[in-house]
């Protein structure tokens, strides 16, 4: 009879988050080399995108904004494709020009900026305004910004797990900071139990689902935040008012991969009141607590994709 | 108010590069890879060896500009020893001393949904020259579960005994081939495939004792194949099944097994069994002599125009067994060593239903391989 | 002839089998592995066809042009 081969669970930091990977391999070293692999490529995305590198693609498309034309390699032209596609079916609530809006929202500080305040910024918004032609785009007004912080450690995820996945690891999941990716079932053929934080309870739960495979990712109004005047004001903001999203505390999404699932998470979060009907029509399995703390779920028994 | 439907985010999710694992029936091999090989094969019966064979090998693989693969491999055989004159009879003057040079060249084109390849190859050796070239070409459906292949082959070969019992002899073959791999579940993939060679020209065996045989030979195969991975192990079962029929009256059933199992550090084991059995040519007669003349005469024999008759074992009832072990260790990223075992047995109790030709001698092989691989 | 329509079952049941459940393309990293394909070590399977063929009556079956050996 063959034993089951033991997990063992790699921690590592990246993106401003803490990751991990736990996967099933015949001894530890043997786990170390198989995660570094996939560590190495969340790296590589994290610093091809960063904003911080003055060197970087997307770098040096913001600082062509207003006046030059930038070439983009084939994987930065397919995000910027994806980005598209969520602007469409968000019915442009999903922006990726909207980063702009951290300029006023400072969430150190525990300050609702005003209309005069954001009506400058909304006018740097606008994804349906940026210019693409073949392999080149160009941000049309000095000040605009782009970045893929709305869905690069979900994509980081997928492809840590793609890489995984062909090295032959059958029983993984890859954690970047919440986005996981799972790549099977745990190695008795049990899925894992994955906890759904609490959005108002710190370190405790609120759920927790069995995933077997696919990818769970969480949106929450808990991430960066701050309570004043009686609601909370949270980094998801709408791109039209440039205001905060004041709906859900939390969405968590179940499908295939990890780049869908967080996607739909924060447009459902975006979305406020038409979240449900949404995530309904996508068929997704989801689970979401409003406002007052109500649970909103479907399809959140055991999950497999 | 949405523009798009929300199902168009899981699809646009999956339209980005390498997010999921693919598998395609015929996704390019990524690495190249050269690998040095060496045979080493004995064969025996009962108190006496026979042939022994000596084989190293080269073979590399290349991946051109990402929709091309080169393969091409180079081949000596040195042979030597005594093969039998008639049944599993061995006699001084069929001693021989022999080596071959095999080559074959493959290149293939890959396309988003199948591809194509052309090969080539030529074995030569003192009294045998043998030439083929095959086209093969495989198309997939959209969703990558199903692929359809198809191949045609042909082959000439021309013989020249160094006994000179006959002269400048030739064989043209045809080969047609027609599959389906599919795709069954997340563990398990199987392939099916319908092959018909025709064959005109020499088939007979010219170092053997009265051996006339047809001037044309009709083969068709089935073949079905099936991988099974088991998650708990991650081993996997490589399963096959092969049916062949001839218009030399032969059928045959191979059945066969390897079980390829990682261990940690690199070690790979494959443990593997084939069973096959044949039924005799409708022209071999068994190792029964005329009880006045004695070995080799078959009883009351009488040579007539036109008649087909053939003494070579391997033309008999019979059924064999090979057990085999492989034991593979990567060495870094870049190197792969593996050795194989082979253990072979063929006789005539081992055939389908427990009889065989009578008076066969069982026949034994042993099969070494010692490869290394570099890859890039 | 019988083993012929068996032939040609076998070959429809198999492709059709995809309609059952069709497996997603994030589901295909086992069948991504070497030893999940029908490829197999070149090398290995050539002088394994070759001993084979040369001892026994029957040969084929996986692939074409390969050529003959000696071995009348």
């Amino acid at each position: 009879m063959v034993r089951a081969l033991p997990v063992f669970g790699i921690g590592f930091g990246a993106m401003a988050s803490r990751c991990e990977i736990r996967l099933a391999a015949s001894d530890e070293t043997e786990a170390h080399r198989l995660a570094a692999f996939a560590i190495d490529e969340v790296k590589r995305i994290e610093a091809k995108y960063s904003r911080y590198r003055p060197d970087t693609v997307v770098s040096r498309i913001n600082a062509a904004a207003g006046v030059d034309w930038t070439e983009c390699d084939d994987e930065t032209l397919a995000l910027f494709a994806y980005a598209d596609a969520l602007f469409a079916a968000s019915g442009g609530r999903f922006d990726i020009t909207s980063g702009v809006l951290r300029r006023a929202w400072n969430f150190s500080q525990p300050r609702v900026p005003g209309a005069a305040q954001l009506a400058p910024l909304l006018a740097l918004i606008g994804w349906g305004e940026v210019q693409r032609e073949g392999q080149r785009i160009r941000l049309p007004r000095a000040g605009m910004e782009i970045d893929f912080g709305g869905f690069g450690k979900e994509y980081a995820a997928d492809r840590a797990g793609t890489i995984l996945a062909g090295l032959g690891v059958t029983h993984a999941y890859v954690e970047l900071g919440g986005d996981i990716r799972v790549l099977g079932p745990q190695p008795d053929g049990a899925p894992w139990s994955i906890g759904i934080q609490h959005p108002r309870a710190g370190e405790g739960t609120i759920a927790a689902i069995e995933v077997a495979s696919g990818a769970l990712t969480t949106s929450g109004d808990y991430e960066r935040y701050f309570d004043a005047g009686g609601r909370r004001y949270c980094h998801i903001l709408d791109p039209r008012s440039g205001n905060s999203v004041d709906c859900w505390q939390s969405v968590s999404v179940l499908a295939p991969v990890a780049t869908a699932a967080g996607s739909y998470a924060t447009i459902a979060m975006l979305l406020e009141d038409e979240a449900i009907v949404f995530l309904d029509t996508a068929g997704v399995a989801y689970l979401a607590v409003d406002r007052h703390g109500q649970l909103h779920s479907k399809n959140v028994g055991s999950v497999s994709y | 108010m949405q523009l798009k439907s929300p199902r168009s985010i899981l699809l646009a999710a999956l339209a980005l590069p390498g997010l999921h694992g693919a598998a395609h029936a015929d996704t390019p091999p990524e690495r190249g890879e050269i690998t040095l090989s060496y045979l080493d094969y004995q064969d025996r019966q009962p108190g006496l060896d026979r042939i022994a064979v000596h084989s190293p090998s080269v073979s590399i693989l290349a991946p051109v500009a990402g929709v091309w693969t080169l393969e091409a491999s180079l081949l000596h055989d040195s042979i030597s020893g005594a093969s039998p004159r008639y049944h599993t009879a061995i006699s001084g003057a069929s001693h021989m001393d022999d080596s071959r040079i095999a080559a074959d060249v493959r290149v293939t084109r890959h396309f988003s949904r199948g591809s194509l390849s052309v090969s080539a190859s030529r074995s030569n050796e003192n009294d045998y020259l043998s030439r083929a070239l095959g086209v093969q070409g495989s198309i997939a459906s959209a969703d990558q579960n199903t692929s359809f292949t198809f191949g045609a082959g042909v082959t000439n070969d021309r013989i020249n005994p160094v006994n000179g019992v006959v002269h400048d002899e030739r064989r043209h073959t045809v080969e047609l081939m027609a599959g389906v791999t599919q795709v069954l579940g997340v563990r398990d993939i199987a392939q099916f495939d319908l092959t018909h060679t025709d064959g005109e020209g020499y088939f007979s065996d010219p170092y053997k004792f009265l051996d006339i045989r047809p001037r044309s030979r009709t083969e068709n195969t089935a073949l079905l194949r099936w991988n099974h991975r088991f998650d708990a192990s991650g081993g996997t079962s490589r399963a096959s099944y092969r049916y062949y029929r001839d218009t030399f009256g032969i059928r045959a059933h191979t059945l066969s097994e390897e079980y390829v199992q990682p261990l940690g550090g690199g070690w790979t084991l494959t443990p593997s069994a084939r069973l096959y059995s044949q039924s005799a040519a409708s022209f071999y007669f068994d190792a029964v002599y005329d009880p006045v003349f004695g070995p080799p005469s078959p009883p009351n024999f009488q040579f007539t125009p036109g008649l087909l008759i053939t003494q070579d074992q391997r033309m008999a009832a019979f059924g064999a067994l090979t057990l085999g072990l492989k034991a593979e260790k990567k060495l870094g990223a870049d190197w792969v060593v593996d050795v194989k075992f082979e253990d072979y047995q063929q006789r005539a109790a081992l055939h389908l239903g427990g009889t065989g030709s009578p008076g066969l001698a069982p026949f034994y092989a042993r099969t070494w391989q010692l490869s290394l691989t570099r890859l890039w | 002839m019988p083993i012929k329509l068996l032939c040609l079952c076998a070959l429809a049941g198999l492709a059709g089998c995809s309609l059952v459940q069709p497996v997603q393309p994030w589901e295909k990293g086992r069948l991504a592995q070497p030893e999940m394909t029908f490829q197999g070590d070149r090398m290995e399977s050539k002088n394994d066809e070759h001993v084979y063929a040369s001892k026994e009556a029957a040969s084929g079956g996986a692939s074409v042009g390969g050529g003959g050996c000696g071995c009348n």
